[in-house]
C-alpha cells in the first residue's frame, strides 16, 4: 500500500513539472514567472457590508436615515426630530414588552437553528427552577436583575457556587451599580440621551450596603480580583472614601490590584486630596506603587492622570506635567488616545488662562489618522476641539482640519451622541459665520448642513442674522426666514424684533426685494396674529413691530393688509405696547391718500391723536389738501386737531 | 481675526480708561494731582519726548470728557456706596463748585506736602464752600471732608453727623497714605494706556508695564509655542522592564462590560441600509456574509456530511439483506439522509427505534416470511450473507 503512494506521489511530481519544461522551451522567455498565491484574508461577517457601505456618502440633501422617507413627515425643527426618533424607539419598546408579557404567544421557531435575539426573554420568579448554568448565561447576557434574583434562589436553595461564577457576577453588579442598563437595542435612546455621566460622577450614586457589597462579603478570604471589581466599582458611582480605604486594605494585604483599579484611585484624586501639590504628590505615589508591585500601566492609566491634571488650574507647573506625563507613557509605549488630547486640551485651554496654541500641535499629530474608541472619554474630543478653535483661537483653518479629521473613514463615530454633535456644529458654524465671507458662508456651509445634519439654535440664528444685517445682504432674508419657521424659533420675540429692523433698514427698494420682504413682515403678522390659544408663552405685538410690519407692507404698496394692521393698532390700544414710529402714519395716511379713503386717514389720524403725537396736525393738513372731504369728514377731523388747522388749510387752498 | 482681536481687546481697554476716570470721579484731588505728579516726573526726566507728553495729555482730556458718559457706571467705589441720592447729588454740586474754585490749588499739596499747613488750609477750604452753601454748614462741611478723603470715610458715613473735626484729621492722615499707594497705581494704568496707544517699549524702568497674560496672549496668539515631545519624563516607570512585565487578565468580566459599553457608545442610528445590516448582523438578527447555511449549528459543527446521508451502515449487523423490511429500511434511509432539520444523532435514533421495533414484533414477521428462514434480528446478517 505504501510502495503504491510513493510512486503516485513520485507520478504527480512529474506531471507538474513537464508542462513547465515544455512551456519554457515553447516560448523562449528565460524571465521566471512565479506565481504568488496570496494568503487567504480571514473575513468578518459584516466586511461585505462594510466594504459595500463605504461606497454611500452622506446626502447633505437628505434627511437621515431613521426618518420617513415622505417630506410631509420629515422633521425640520430640533424637537421635531428628536420627537420623531423618540417615537420610533417607544414603538420598539412596546414591541418589547408585548413579547415579554406575552412569552407564550412567541414560541414558534421560524429560524433553525433558532436566533436568540427573536426570543422572548426567560422570566425568572420565585419559583423557577434555576442551577448555575442559568447564572453564568444571565451574566453573559448583561442581565444584571436576573443573576441577582437566581443568585438568591440559588442561595436558598443551597447550591455551591463556584468561585469563578461569584467572580463574574460580582463583577458585573459592580460594574452597573446593581442597575439595569439601557438595553443594547435602544440606540437611538442612547443617542438622544443628553450625556449627563459627566455630571452623574460628580456625586455618589454607589449603593450602601447593597447587594454588590452582600457578595463581596460572602467571599471568604477576598483576592485581588475581587478587590479590584468592589474598588473600581465605588470608584465609578462616587463612593470615594470607601473605595480609597478598601484600596489600602488590599495594599495592606500585599495583593497585587489591577491596573485598572489603579486607574480608578488615581482617576478619583481630586476628592480624595484638597489642593494641587497633595493630588500631584498621591499620583506620583500611586503610579510608584504601581512600579513596585510591577503593574503593567495602560491607556486608562495615562488618561486618570491627565483627567485629574486637567483639574488642576492654570499654572504653568501643571502644563510641565502634562508634557511630562505623555512623554513618560510614550516612553512605555502607550499611544495617547483621542481622550488623551481631550485632557490635554481643557489642561492648556482654560476659559480665563493664556490663549495656548497647543490644538495646532495636536492636529498636527493626529491628521489623516483613523481612530477607534479606546476610552469612554474619547467622544469628548471633537466637541472641545471645536470649542477652542471657536472661542479659544477663532480660527477657522483649523475648524476646518478638525472637521475634516472628523469626518475621514469612521471617525464620525466618536462625535459622541446627538447633544454633543449639535454643540460641535454650533461652535463650527457661529465661527464659520463670523470669519468667513457670507456668500462662501451661505453657499458652503449654511447650505450643506442645515437643516439635515444640523439646526441652528435660536442663539445661533440670531448670529447669522446679526451677520447678514451687517453685511446688508438682504437677499438671503427670505430663506432664513422659512428656516426659523420650520426650526420652530418664529416664536421668540428677539428674531422676530431683529427681523423686522433687518427689513426697515434695508435700503434696497428693488421691487422684487420689497414685495419678498413685505410677504415675511405679513407672514410674521399671521404667525403672531393666528397663534394657538393654548401656547404657554403668547407673543403679543408691540406698536413698534406693527408699525415696521406695515411700513413693509406699504414699500410694497399693499395697502388692504397696511389698513388691518392699522386696524389692530387703533382697535387694541390697551394690549398693544407702546406705538409706531410717526413716519409710518405718515407714510400710511399718504397711501389713504392714494388710494382716496378719507376715512381710513382719518382713523389713522384719530389713532394718532390719541397715541399723543404732537405733529398730529400735520397729517389732519395733508389730508385736507390732497383730498376733497365731505361736511363729517372736516368736523371729524376739526373736532380731533381743532379748528386752526382746517382754516389754514383751506385758506392755502384758496 | 480682525474681529476676535478686537473683541477680546475692548474690555481691558475700557477697563483701563474706567479705572483712570474713576480717580476723578471718586474724588477730585486724586486725578488732577495724578496728572500733576506724573507731568512734574516727566519735566525732571528730560529724556522722555515732547511727543509723548501731548499724547498723554490728549488722552487724559479724552478721559475727562468722556467720563461723563461713565459716571453712572463707577457705582462700584467706596464713596457711593450706602448713600441715598439725594445726597449724592448735593455732594456733586459741591464737588463741582470745590473743583472750579480751590481744589486744584490744593489738591496736589495735599499730596506733596506733609505739615499741618495744608491740611488747614483743607479745612479752610471746606469751610468757606459749606458756608458759601448755607443749610446745615458743620453736616455740610463734614461730608465734603469725607468725600475728598474718599476709602474709611464710608463708614463714618453711616453715622448722620460728624462734628468733631480733629477725629476726621487724623482719618486724613491714614487716608492720605493709603490714597498715595492707589493713585501711583492708577497713574500707572494711565500710562500703561498710553503705551497701548503708542506701541514703545517700556520708558522708565518703575513703571514699566505689568501687562496681564491675557492682553498680551490675545493680541499676537503663538506666543506660547508648545512641544508635545519634550524629553522629560516623570521617571516613574523604566519603559524596558514595562516591556517585560506580564500583564495578568484579572477582572475578565469587567473588561468585556467595560468594552462592551465602549462598542455601544460608538453605535449610533444607521444611517443607510448597509449600516442597518451590519448592525442587524451583530445582533445576530440575519446571516453573516459569506452565507454559510450551518450558520449557528454549534452542535453539528464537528460532524461530517457522510454521517448525515450514507445512513445505511446503521442497518448492519440487524436489518436482513434482502426483503420487505430491507426494502423499507433503505427507504427511511433515503429519506433521512434528505431531512436537514435532524442532527445525525437524531437520525440513527430513528433508524435503531425501528431495529427495537421490528426486534418486538419479530414472531410475527417470522410468521409472515418477512425475515428470510433462518434470520433472527440481533443475531446478525452476516451470518444470513454467509449462507
Amino acid at each position: 500500500m505504501s510502495f503504491v503512494k510513493v510512486i503516485t506521489s513520485k507520478l504527480s511530481i512529474a506531471r507538474i513539472a513537464a508542462p513547465k519544461t515544455i512551456l519554457t522551451s515553447c516560448y523562449c522567455t528565460d524571465v521566471e514567472h512565479q506565481i504568488q498565491i496570496p494568503n487567504r484574508i480571514h473575513r468578518g461577517p459584516t466586511d461585505i457590508l462594510q466594504a459595500l457601505e463605504s461606497t454611500v456618502q452622506r446626502d447633505y440633501t437628505a434627511a437621515h436615515y431613521k426618518y420617513h422617507d415622505d417630506p410631509y413627515l420629515t422633521p425640520m425643527s430640533n424637537l421635531g426630530k428628536r420627537t420623531f426618533a423618540m417615537a420610533q424607539e417607544a414603538g420598539r419598546k412596546a414591541a418589547h414588552w408585548v413579547r415579554k408579557e406575552n412569552a407564550d404567544l412567541f414560541q414558534h421557531r421560524e429560524a433553525e437553528p433558532m436566533i436568540k435575539a427573536f426570543v422572548p426573554p426567560k422570566i425568572y420568579t420565585e419559583n423557577s427552577d434555576v442551577c448555575e448554568e442559568d447564572l453564568i448565561n444571565a451574566i453573559k447576557d448583561v442581565q444584571v436583575a436576573d443573576s441577582t434574583l437566581i443568585y438568591k434562589l440559588l442561595k436558598n436553595k443551597n447550591v455551591d457556587i463556584s468561585h469563578g461564577t461569584l467572580q463574574q457576577l460580582l463583577e458585573l453588579i459592580c460594574f452597573y451599580n446593581c442597575e439595569e442598563p439601557l438595553g443594547e437595542e435602544f440606540i437611538e435612546e442612547r443617542w438622544f440621551k443628553q450625556s449627563a455621566r459627566g455630571k452623574e460622577r460628580q456625586r455618589k450614586t454607589w449603593k450602601d450596603g447593597s447587594f454588590a457589597e452582600e457578595v463581596f462579603i460572602s467571599f471568604e478570604n477576598p483576592g485581588a480580583e475581587a478587590y479590584s471589581a468592589i474598588i473600581q466599582g465605588m470608584a465609578k458611582y462616587g463612593q470615594i472614601d470607601r473605595s480609597a480605604q478598601l484600596f489600602e486594605e488590599a495594599q495592606n494585604k500585599g495583593l497585587v490590584l489591577s491596573a485598572d483599579t489603579f486607574n480608578a484611585i488615581i482617576s478619583v484624586s481630586d476628592f480624595l486630596k484638597e489642593g494641587y501639590d497633595h493630588r500631584w504628590k498621591f499620583i506620583l505615589e500611586t503610579l510608584s506603587l504601581m512600579s513596585m508591585a510591577k503593574v503593567k500601566p495602560n491607556l486608562g492609566t495615562l488618561n486618570s492622570v491627565l483627567k485629574i491634571l486637567s483639574t488642576m488650574g492654570t499654572g504653568k507647573v501643571v502644563k510641565q506635567h502634562v508634557l511630562r506625563t505623555l512623554s513618560e507613557f510614550r516612553a512605555l509605549g502607550i499611544e495617547p488616545s483621542l481622550a488623551s488630547w481631550y485632557y490635554v486640551l481643557i489642561s492648556f485651554c482654560k476659559e480665563r488662562g493664556p490663549v495656548s496654541p497647543i490644538l495646532r500641535n495636536i492636529m498636527a499629530e493626529l491628521n489623516g489618522k483613523e481612530f477607534k474608541i479606546r476610552d469612554s472619554r474619547d467622544t469628548f474630543f471633537f466637541v472641545t476641539a471645536m470649542d477652542v478653535c471657536h472661542h479659544h483661537l477663532c480660527d477657522k483653518e483649523l475648524a476646518k482640519q478638525v472637521d475634516n479629521l472628523l469626518h475621514l473613514h469612521n471617525n464620525y463615530d466618536l462625535i459622541g451622541d446627538s447633544y454633543k454633535e449639535s454643540i460641535y456644529y454650533r461652535h463650527y458654524i457661529t465661527l464659520l459665520c463670523k470669519t468667513e465671507p457670507l456668500e462662501d458662508f451661505m453657499e458652503n456651509v449654511y447650505q450643506k448642513l442645515v437643516p439635515n445634519i444640523y439646526v441652528p439654535e435660536p442663539s445661533v440664528m440670531l448670529d447669522i442674522l446679526k451677520y447678514v444685517e451687517a453685511n446688508d445682504a438682504i437677499n438671503y432674508l427670505p430663506r432664513l426666514w422659512s428656516d426659523i419657521v420650520i426650526f420652530d424659533h418664529a416664536n421668540r420675540e428677539n428674531i422676530l424684533t431683529l427681523i423686522l429692523n433687518i427689513m426697515i433698514n434695508n435700503g434696497n427698494r428693488e421691487a422684487q426685494i420689497v414685495e419678498k420682504l413685505s410677504n415675511v413682515a405679513w407672514d410674521i403678522w399671521s404667525k403672531v396674529e393666528y397663534q394657538q390659544e393654548h401656547r404657554t408663552k403668547v407673543l403679543s405685538f408691540t406698536g413698534d413691530m406693527l408699525g415696521k410690519i406695515m411700513t413693509l407692507t406699504l414699500r410694497n404698496n399693499d395697502f388692504e393688509k397696511a389698513s388691518k394692521v392699522m386696524d389692530k393698532l387703533e382697535n387694541n390700544q390697551q394690549s398693544v405696547l407702546g406705538v409706531p414710529q410717526f413716519e409710518t402714519l405718515k407714510l400710511y395716511v399718504d397711501h389713504c391718500i392714494q388710494q382716496k379713503r378719507p376715512s381710513s386717514g382719518i382713523d389713522c389720524l384719530q389713532y394718532a391723536v390719541d397715541s399723543g403725537f404732537e405733529q398730529a396736525s400735520e397729517l389732519a393738513a395733508s389730508l385736507i389738501k390732497h383730498l376733497t372731504l365731505d361736511e363729517t369728514h372736516l368736523q371729524r377731523i376739526s373736532s380731533l386737531v381743532g379748528q386752526a388747522v382746517l382754516t389754514e388749510n383751506s385758506v392755502t387752498e384758496v | 481675526m480682525m474681529h476676535f482681536t478686537l473683541l477680546r481687546c475692548r474690555p481691558y481697554a475700557t477697563k483701563a480708561i474706567r479705572a483712570a476716570f474713576s480717580t476723578k470721579r471718586g474724588d477730585t484731588s486724586t486725578s488732577s494731582s495724578s496728572s500733576d505728579s506724573d507731568d512734574d516726573r516727566k519735566l525732571k526726566r528730560q529724556e522722555r519726548s515732547e511727543a509723548a507728553r501731548q499724547k498723554l495729555h490728549l488722552l487724559l482730556e479724552n478721559m475727562l470728557e468722556n467720563d461723563t458718559t461713565t459716571k453712572e457706571k463707577g457705582s462700584d467705589l467706596p464713596l457711593t456706596k450706602a448713600r441715598d441720592h439725594r445726597r449724592i447729588a448735593k455732594e456733586r454740586r459741591e464737588e463741582e463748585s470745590v473743583k472750579t474754585e480751590t481744589v486744584g490749588k490744593w489738591s496736589s499739596k495735599l499730596i506733596s506736602s506733609d505739615g499741618p499747613f495744608s491740611e488747614k488750609k483743607i479745612v479752610k477750604a471746606v469751610q468757606d464752600v459749606s458756608v458759601s452753601l448755607g443749610g446745615d454748614v458743620k453736616k455740610t462741611e463734614s461730608e465734603l471732608l469725607q468725600k475728598l478723603l474718599g476709602g474709611p470715610a464710608k463708614e463714618d458715613s453711616q453715622q448722620p453727623t460728624v462734628t468733631d473735626l480733629n477725629e476726621l484729621f487724623k482719618d486724613m492722615k491714614i487716608d492720605r497714605e493709603t490714597k498715595t499707594d492707589v493713585e501711583i497705581s492708577r497713574a500707572e494704568q494711565v500710562r500703561q494706556l498710553l503705551q497701548m496707544v503708542k506701541p514703545q517699549p517700556a520708558q522708565t524702568p518703575q513703571t514699566a508695564p505689568r501687562r496681564r497674560p491675557q492682553v498680551s496672549s490675545s493680541v499676537d496668539i503663538p506666543q506660547e509655542p508648545v512641544n508635545l515631545h519634550v524629553e522629560e519624563c516623570l521617571g516613574i516607570f523604566n519603559g524596558e522592564e514595562v516591556k517585560n512585565w506580564e500583564e495578568p487578565e484579572l477582572n475578565p468580566t469587567w473588561r468585556a462590560l467595560h468594552r462592551r459599553e465602549l462598542e455601544l457608545s460608538v453605535t449610533h442610528p444607521p444611517e443607510n441600509y448597509f449600516q442597518q445590516m451590519i448592525l442587524w448582523t451583530k445582533q445576530g438578527k440575519v446571516w453573516k456574509f459569506p452565507i454559510d447555511n450551518e450558520q449557528d449549528l454549534e452542535t453539528e459543527k464537528d460532524v461530517y456530511f457522510t454521517e448525515h446521508i450514507f445512513l445505511e451502515k446503521h442497518l448492519e449487523g440487524w436489518c436482513p439483506p434482502r426483503g420487505p423490511i430491507r426494502h423499507f429500511m433503505e427507504l427511511v434511509c433515503v429519506g433521512l439522509s434528505k431531512n436537514a432539520y435532524q442532527t445525525a444523532e437524531m437520525k440513527r435514533d430513528h433508524i435503531l427505534w425501528f431495529r427495537d421495533y421490528f426486534k418486538e414484533k419479530n414472531q410475527l414477521l417470522v410468521e409472515v416470511g418477512a425475515f428470510p428462514p433462518g434470520f433472527e434480528i440481533g443475531k446478525g446478517g452476516l451470518k444470513v450473507e454467509a449462507k
